[in-house]
């Protein structure tokens, strides 16, 4: 890709560093842009994306569970058709209690991501309106999408297993007691799982 | 003259053929005043299901995603490992892919013919088509060893090249099927029973479809010509001539042109890609799937369905499973706010025909 | 629009015209619907090509395969004996099972019917169950090509043949961290190997510890049971490898090279002490002795001296390693390497008395009776001879001898022109060292080259160093001058009996096919035996002796209660990882002995 045809994300970039203060930026490849905001400039960036450089289209809002970081990293993609040009915008916030502004008043749609999210992350945002529940009926555990939210041990503690299949071997476990191998705690999380 | 409001609750048995949800319509006499979505009933949790699962592994769950055509959801998924991975693809896969991608579009529409066609009362159409559907099925079987679900597609290209004899036998599926389109067309389109229920039902605001991110032939029914397949062309279809019909309307009527031009181009794809198919690989092999790691990053790729651009974000921490796949299905923006508020004021016997115009798809909302 | 639109009431007539064609459809059960030949159907597995490495259970993202215990099918070295039975009503017949099964006998089949108002019926085992079923009707299959194992292993770096004859360096250069990860990976875990190796080395962890990027924690896990693993990562015969998963159609996973990538990351002694950081037991006041500072009575010094025992090692000679030391030329196992594993061992505490021959220097009965137990590793050091004429001839020696002296440090003359006489490893070393000292070296051996003994990639070694190997050849006499000096070397041409019990074929000589070869040395390595002079006679009557070896049982205890015995003096399979596991399990009994 020369440097020429990725002239469109470029300006972008531009113009968002100028008008905001980015955390981190970059042409990630051509039709991709990404911009790192702090959760304060969401709003801002998204309507200046939305009336300014015509990415009127939102095609897509996610969240990740940076667990280790202690992080939400949520992301917002914006399309613009003309340019053809999808814009990442990404923004982390606290795990514990932390809360975005509602943008459903800049893309009506995004009202449903918002209600999702906050189904499955436990993330809320000021001012949404829309029923609490949305896919999931009656949950009362941690909100599912979570990493420390464990589906093993939820399916070990929700359902009993059929019976019929207690017979099973672990092949390496079986070959080790016909060897007498023994294997250093520290070890067996090496071990095939 | 004022009228008493009933509750009304549509499904979540199947309304139409759309899939299990629930439209919880207030009604006054025959018109919708007020819908509502209710979604939850497919929910299998299949982004939840992938972080415990390895990157091969989660390719066999996303097909699962989407019934009548699983397709674009294997291409999505390879695509966006092949991304963060910078895996090369080679190019007969690739041309393996867009035929695979072109005939899963034809199944669905010919899938769509039936559910449009028998949420209108008519029931002959339905039968014809997806009997037709069958003859792809055929297809599919002989070329991916399942029917329904192909788990074809995978990372660095497909599972197995094409059969003996499998470009004859397409080409003559793709022959009959485009016979069959003048039938329908005598059957569905010149009828006038469905004319008079799809004209002026239904219609979405041009302005509100871009910004509300209304995609696919919903999107093109409002005369925009919007497809990923030339906006951010994947695969090769950068290499292939086709015309992305868009006309102004709005309404169900439009949107089934829409569909009914479309299938053409799909046929014509189909054929365009099995006379331009390069010899050589069609598979740049995996390392083993138990240790197959994936350096972190994170990829956003969209492929356009049947029912309109379907995305996936995808993201790895570097380990041997994916941190986050998050699917976005056409039916997410179609069936919950547009649709809340385009049955308002609409007919309840229209209420499913909109649906299986739009492409309401349950099982994508919810995962 | 009209009200009445007659295009638009009739259009729809004109599907009448389907009426009196032929339907679509099919009547079923009267005519079955054909299964395309990619189907993926119901399971088959040919169970005889089947090695239970459970591969096909672990990739099942639905835990639908269980690994179980079937009749018929007793598990061998290789084959863990357990079968795949699938669950049916958690299948989603995505086959990758198929893909990934190692052997390729696991399939799908065109077959898909399978009613049953029992649902328990749906846990069956393939290849069981639908026995003629399925065979008949595999669909879905995978071949080397589309199946998802990889089977080339990443390529050795060496010197060149014509490089390496110049001197001893070692000829293999060894993994870089690239090439190790990605043979790493290539392993399937599934830990048939560590049945093989008689140490039961813990193989698959630390295979994967390297393939996720903790060469530490391989090297703490290889020196769970094994104080030599460099040298086993250099010269190790590999059992393990001979029945990897993937030889059944493909190369083996270079377990032998990954275990030397992992030791080779600790440079010296000190690094070695620092990574395994091992706990080492106080001390219990009990005295053991070892004779012999081979594999074996390292192993057991190694880890006995960590359980808190007072070890002392008598070494006849200067240098511990015993026969990996004197019998493996340097190109193989520099001494630098063996130094560093036991310079490791000694900072730990094991004390090795070098020089001390027992029997000789110190009385044995004296060693027995001032410890709480003994180990005796003294391994083969009395070569055969080949039992023909003309064998005490100057210029006729024995391989083990001449090893002996090279690795010593010193040299020994053997002319330009020489014949070795063997097939096994010990052959191929003499003929390599001979080599690399300038002559021109001719193996004979009786068999074919298909049945050497010696390691296949010994073999190509050595051919690549323009060692000449002459397979079916019988030496009948050694000839010399009227000086007592070898000049030639009477050989006989063999043929091949089969042998009618399925046993290897045996050479035959053929009449009349007796030739000369000019030689100027003769290297006899046909085996070698023990030396048991050092024991006084009164002892070795309670000690049971059977065919040149010390009768142990399975703690490696002789007759004589204290005492133990491991290495080729004690097992028949006379190699280093056996002694290793010899000196491993008489730690363990020593211990149960001397500390309940």
């Amino acid at each position: 890709m020369s440097e020429n045809k990725l002239n469109k994300e470029q300006l972008l970039l531009d113009l968002l560093k100028k008008k905001f203060i980015l955390n981190e930026s970059a042409v990630r490849r051509a039709k991709r842009v990404e911009v790192k905001v702090d959760p304060k400039e969401i709003i801002p960036v998204l309507l200046y994306a939305k009336e300014n450089s015509r990415y009127i289209s939102f095609a897509h809002m996610s969240c990740v569970d940076w667990i280790e970081d202690g992080e939400f990293e949520v992301v917002y993609i914006l399309w613009n058709p003309e340019d053809k040009i999808n814009l990442f915008v990404k923004t982390r916030i606290s795990r514990d209690n932390g809360v975005l502004p509602n943008i459903d008043f800049i893309w009506r749609q995004a009202n449903t991501y918002e209600r999702e999210i906050r189904e499955m992350f436990g993330i809320q945002f000021e001012g949404l309106v829309g029923r609490q529940e949305f896919i999931l009926e009656d949950w009362e555990h941690m909100p599912p999408m979570r990493r420390d939210f464990d589906t093993a041990e939820f399916v070990k503690k929700t359902y009993f297993k059929r019976p019929g299949r207690e017979d099973a071997k672990d092949v390496r476990e079986f070959v080790q007691e016909r060897t007498d191998e023994e294997l250093p705690d520290f070890a067996k999380k090496y071990s095939r799982d | 003259m004022r009228e008493k409001t009933t509750t009304l609750y549509l499904g979540p048995q199947h309304p139409g053929i759309t899939g299990n949800m629930m439209v919880k319509l207030q009604v006054q006499g025959d018109t919708v005043v007020k819908a509502e979505t209710h979604v939850g009933y497919l929910h299998r949790g299949f982004e939840k299901l992938m972080e415990r699962r390895n990157w091969l592994q989660s390719f066999t769950i996303v097909c699962r995603i989407c019934v009548p055509e699983p397709d674009p959801n294997e291409e999505n998924y390879s695509r966006a490992v092949e991304e963060i991975e910078g895996r090369e693809v080679p190019e007969r896969a690739k041309y393996i892919r867009v035929m695979t991608l072109e005939l899963a579009r034809i199944a669905t529409y010919l899938l769509w013919y039936g559910g449009q066609s028998g949420s209108a009362g008519l029931y002959t159409m339905g039968q014809w088509s997806v009997g037709d559907r069958n003859y792809i099925l055929d297809l599919f079987e002989d070329l991916t060893g399942g029917r329904i679900y192909h788990m074809y597609i995978w990372p660095g290209g497909v599972r197995r090249d094409l059969p003996k004899g499998f470009k004859d036998k397409a080409l003559r599926t793709m022959d009959y099927i485009e016979k069959r389109l003048d039938d329908y067309d005598k059957l569905l389109f010149e009828n006038s029973i469905f004319q008079k229920r799809a004209k002026g039902v239904g219609i979405i605001d041009k302005k509100k479809a871009v910004e509300w991110g209304v995609v696919g032939p919903p999107l093109r029914g409002c005369g925009i010509k919007s497809d990923v397949r030339i906006d951010d062309p994947y695969e090769v279809y950068d290499k292939l001539d086709f015309e992305v019909p868009a006309m102004e309307g709005g309404d169900v009527w439009t949107r089934a042109l829409i569909r009914r031009f479309e299938i053409r181009q799909s046929i014509n794809l189909v054929r365009q890609a099995l006379d331009k198919m390069p010899g050589g690989e069609y598979y740049n092999k995996i390392p083993n799937p138990h240790k197959w790691t994936i350096p972190a990053g994170d990829a956003f790729v969209k492929t356009e369905s049947a029912r309109g651009e379907f995305g996936y974000y995808m993201v790895s921490d570097g380990g041997n499973k994916p941190r986050r796949v998050h699917v976005k299905g056409p039916a997410y923006v179609h069936g919950v706010s547009l649709l809340e508020n385009l049955l308002e004021g609409e007919n309840i016997a229209d209420v499913s025909f909109i649906m299986n115009s739009l492409g309401t798809c349950p099982p994508e909302i919810e995962r | 629009m009209a009200f009445f639109d007659l295009k638009g009431l009739l259009s729809p007539v004109t599907g009448l015209k389907q009426f009196g064609k032929k339907p679509h459809t099919i009547m079923f059960p009267d005519v079955a619907e054909h299964a395309s030949d990619r189907y993926r159907g119901l399971h088959f597995n040919k169970l005889e090509d089947c090695i239970g490495c459970g591969n096909c259970s672990t990739i099942c993202m639905n835990e639908a395969i269980d690994m179980i215990q079937i009749a018929g099918y007793e598990g061998k070295k290789g084959d863990s004996g357990l079968r795949p039975r699938v669950d049916n009503g958690r299948c989603c017949w995505c086959a990758l099972c198929v893909e990934v099964c190692p052997t390729g006998s696991l399939n799908l089949t065109k077959d898909y019917i399978f009613v049953t108002p029992d649902a328990n019926d749906f846990l069956w085992t393939p290849g069981i169950d639908n026995k003629e079923k399925g065979e008949e009707n595999i669909s879905f299959y995978s071949d080397k090509e589309t199946s998802l194992s990889d089977y080339s292993r990443v390529p050795m770096r060496e010197l060149d043949g014509d490089v390496r004859i110049q001197s001893f360096a070692e000829a293999v250069l060894g993994y870089n961290e690239e090439e190790a990860r990605k043979e790493a990976s290539r392993c399937i875990s599934c830990g048939l190997c560590t049945e093989s190796c008689p140490d039961h080395m813990h193989i698959p962890e630390y295979i994967n510890a390297i393939a996720r990027e903790n060469d530490e924690d391989a090297l703490r896990i290889i020196y769970d049971n094994n104080p030599l693993p460099e040298m086993c990562g250099k010269v190790c015969t590999r059992r393990c490898e001979d029945v990897c998963a993937m030889t059944h159609r493909g190369d083996a996973i270079a377990i032998r090279w990954l275990k030397r990538y992992a030791t080779e990351t600790a440079k010296n002694a000190e690094i070695i002490k620092e990574i395994v950081n091992p706990e080492i037991k106080e001390a219990n006041g009990k005295k053991i002795s070892i004779i012999g500072a081979g594999p074996s009575g390292l192993t057991a010094g190694y880890y006995l001296a960590l359980r808190g025992f007072d070890v002392t090692i008598y070494e006849a000679k200067a240098k511990a390693g015993g026969m990996t030391f004197y019998g493996i030329p340097k190109y193989r196992l520099p001494a630098e390497s063996l130094e560093k594993q036991v310079g490791y061992m000694q900072s730990i505490g094991v004390k090795i008395n070098f020089n001390t021959r027992v029997g000789k220097d110190i009385d044995f009965k004296e060693i027995y009776n001032n410890s709480d137990a003994v180990f005796m590793g003294v391994g083969f050091e009395k070569p055969w001879t080949l039992g023909i004429t003309g064998e005490d001839l100057n210029g006729s020696l024995q391989a083990v001898t001449y090893l002996d002296v090279i690795n010593g440090g010193g040299d020994m003359e053997i002319g330009d022109k020489v014949a070795v006489i063997g097939g096994g490893n010990v052959a191929i070393d003499a003929a390599r060292v001979a080599r690399r000292k300038g002559a021109d070296v001719t193996i004979v051996y009786r068999r074919r080259v298909e049945d050497m003994p010696a390691d296949w990639e010994e073999i190509e070694g050595a051919e690549d160093e323009g060692v000449h190997i002459m397979p079916q050849g019988i030496p009948i006499e050694v000839i010399g001058d009227k000086n007592g000096k070898v000049t030639g070397l009477k050989f006989a041409r063999a043929e091949m009996i089969p042998d009618p019990d399925g046993g290897r074929p045996r050479p035959k000589q053929i009449e009349g096919s007796e030739e000369i070869m000019e030689v100027t040395s003769v290297i006899g390595a046909i085996g070698q035996e023990g030396d048991y002079s050092f024991i006084p006679d009164d002892m070795k009557n309670q000690i049971k002796i059977e065919r040149g070896r010390f009768v142990v049982d399975e703690n490696k205890q002789t007759t004589l209660p204290k005492l133990f015995a491991g290495g080729d003096s004690a097992n028949r399979t006379a190699d280093a990882i056996s002694a290793i596991a010899d000196g491993f399990r008489a730690v363990k009994a020593i211990e149960k002995m001397l500390m309940k």
